[in-house]
């Protein structure tokens, strides 16, 4: 009645009333409300798991602002015991087991650049026959050579044998590709790559019972190698998907057999990082005297020929297109952004065969490994023959595919 | 095995004179004795596992199974396992439990091995109206009675009126 007029005006003039500051936008205004205490994180130096992975996180960060050269150092910095992978192994069915360390897929054959019958230059493969000729005439016929040891044969017939080829090669092709002129041409040269993969319980030690990712090495001395300064093309784009799988091994390294050592990690691809010629174009490897095809088949070790050529080819080409990634400043945390090629030829002086190899990841490490789909591809042919004899300054049985394919591996380019 | 030919021929002592050092070792029938065991720890499928003498050598067990049982081997690998000194008996003596070499041998042309279960688990199925199977059907009826009552949840019978 009367008491309603007696009502004060106060609770409306006030903007800091109750029912005005009563706001029903809580939610959006938080999300842009300044918060008033710091984000709640595990701590950096407590004995606990949160921390430890705190810390690794925070380094990871820290590294990805870094240099290539930086993020290298700090990689490879920690020796610890790893496995060394040696692309010449006597262990049998070595390359299944390597293919599993490298998450490689082997596809047989070469890829479709190459298989596709392309109509080459009649004269300039007459110009490398020649060539090929000449070098093994040189060596067989021409130069009066002593009888070495049994061991340093291949040494003494079949490396500069190879040195002639590839160089008088290069420098013939150099008038079709203009990337052989500027490319760089290196013998004996080191390469060396390291890498993390998969996970193991430590069995004995102070250390016993915990897990460790398993830490492996590649030290590899190839006949020759060529570097050029662009990137070759990519065989198949770096998310396509490849049919073969990779085949997984869940025994233990050791009972392949692979033995661990601990000593400096590197990663080199045959120059130091500030060379202009860092993308690898193609490599030459000779089979040395112990896995030479009479010496393998005096073992009863026939089948095993082809398996060592593999893996021979695998682990190569995986540790120099996984150190050119790591040049450019590719790791396990930061995946490659554009695939990375390389070609390599092993040669024991008469068989020849052929390998392609594309890096389409580099997150090996057990903490990257999770959700990678990607995995790295390389197609490999069978030792096909050169020739089949020598006689009196002859060569007997030349094949003409084999030096198709050695004229198309070197002529092949990057697009400009 | 190998035959040998005695030869008839003169015995003029100044002729031959072998008392100079022994005759080359010829193995005619080895005292080897091989023993396939199962890996203890997992192996790849083309990997045997032996327990071979500890004076046999890689050379020795390759030969042995080329020869005597044509297995074709490819790749041997030895390691002798050092038993221990430690043990002592009634008399305070040490008692040595002898060293054995294991030999990992590797099976040529893709062959596999997977060594097999000598002890199968039996289903133990007694015939009708035999004293076993009375028997079994006692136990189990002893069994079931020493259990207590499940619907009590595990509480002992220490809880209760």
């Amino acid at each position: 009645m009367a008491s309603c007029s007696r009502l004060s005006l106060h609770p409306f003039l006030s903007s800091a009333s109750v029912r005005l500051a009563c706001n029903r936008n809580v939610q959006v205004e938080a999300s842009t409300a300044k918060s008033l205490y710091p984000p709640i994180v595990p701590s950096r130096t407590a004995k606990s798991k949160a921390a430890k992975r705190r810390v690794v996180t925070e380094f990871f960060e820290q590294l990805r602002s870094c240099t290539a050269q930086e993020k290298i150092r700090a990689l490879t910095r920690v020796q610890r015991k790893k496995y060394v992978i040696y692309p010449h192994t006597f262990a049998l069915n070595a390359d299944r087991w390597y293919q599993h360390y490298t998450k490689t897929t082997f596809l047989n054959g070469l890829p479709e650049k190459y298989e596709s019958a392309s109509v080459v230059d009649e004269s300039v493969l007459s110009e490398v026959r020649a060539v090929v000729c000449n070098s093994i005439l040189q060596e067989h016929w021409h130069a009066k050579k002593g009888r070495t040891f049994i061991q340093k044969e291949q040494e003494q017939l079949v490396t500069p044998f190879l040195r002639n080829a590839v160089c008088g090669l290069k420098n013939l092709l150099a008038k079709e590709s203009r990337v052989l002129t500027l490319s760089s041409l290196d013998f004996d040269p080191q390469v060396n790559y390291y890498w993390l993969r998969g996970e193991r319980t430590i069995p004995e030690g102070h250390r016993r019972g915990r897990v460790e990712p398993m830490r492996f090495q590649i030290d590899d001395k190839p006949h020759s190698q060529i570097r050029i300064p662009q990137q070759l093309p990519e065989f198949v784009p770096l998310e396509a998907e490849i049919s073969a799988e990779v085949p997984v091994i869940t025994l233990a390294p050791d009972l392949l057999p692979l033995f661990r050592r601990q000593y400096d990690n590197h990663i080199f691809i045959g120059a130091k990082l500030e060379d202009p010629c860092c993308y690898g174009h193609t490599q030459f490897h000779v089979v040395p005297d112990r896995f030479r095809r009479d010496k393998m088949s005096k073992r009863g070790l026939s089948d095993q020929v082809e398996v060592s050529l593999r893996a021979n080819g695998i682990a190569s080409l995986f540790a120099w297109t996984g150190a050119q990634a790591m040049y450019q400043g590719f790791w396990s945390e930061e995946d490659v952004s554009r695939p990375f090629v390389s070609q390599a030829v092993i040669t024991d002086g008469q068989f020849f065969s052929f390998f392609c190899y594309q890096l389409n990841t580099l997150a090996l490490s057990p903490s990257a490994d999770g959700n990678n789909s990607r995995k790295n591809v390389c197609w490999g042919t069978e030792s096909m023959q050169l020739y089949e004899r020598i006689t009196d300054g002859d060569i007997v049985g030349l094949n003409d595919a084999v030096l198709k394919l050695l004229l198309q591996f070197l002529l092949n380019k990057p697009q400009c | 095995h190998h035959i040998r030919m005695i030869s008839e021929g003169s015995c003029d002592t100044e002729d031959w004179r072998n008392d100079l050092g022994n005759p080359q070792l010829r193995i005619f029938r080895p005292t080897f004795n091989l023993t396939l065991v199962r890996p203890g720890k997992e192996q790849p499928p083309d990997t045997v596992q032996f327990r071979i003498p500890l004076e046999m050598t890689k050379f020795d067990v390759r030969n042995y199974l080329e020869k005597i049982y044509s297995v074709p081997v490819a790749a041997v690998r030895t390691r002798i396992q050092y038993c221990t000194n430690k043990k002592r008996n009634h008399l305070n003596q040490r008692v040595k439990r002898p060293d054995y070499k294991v030999a990992y041998v590797q099976l040529a042309q893709q062959q596999t091995f997977q060594f097999p279960d000598i002890f199968p688990e039996k289903d133990q199925k007694h015939e009708e109206g035999s004293v076993e199977e009375m028997q079994e059907k006692f136990m189990e009826d002893e069994r079931q009675r020493q259990k207590s009552d499940p619907r009590r949840g595990g509480v002992t019978e220490w809880f209760g009126l």
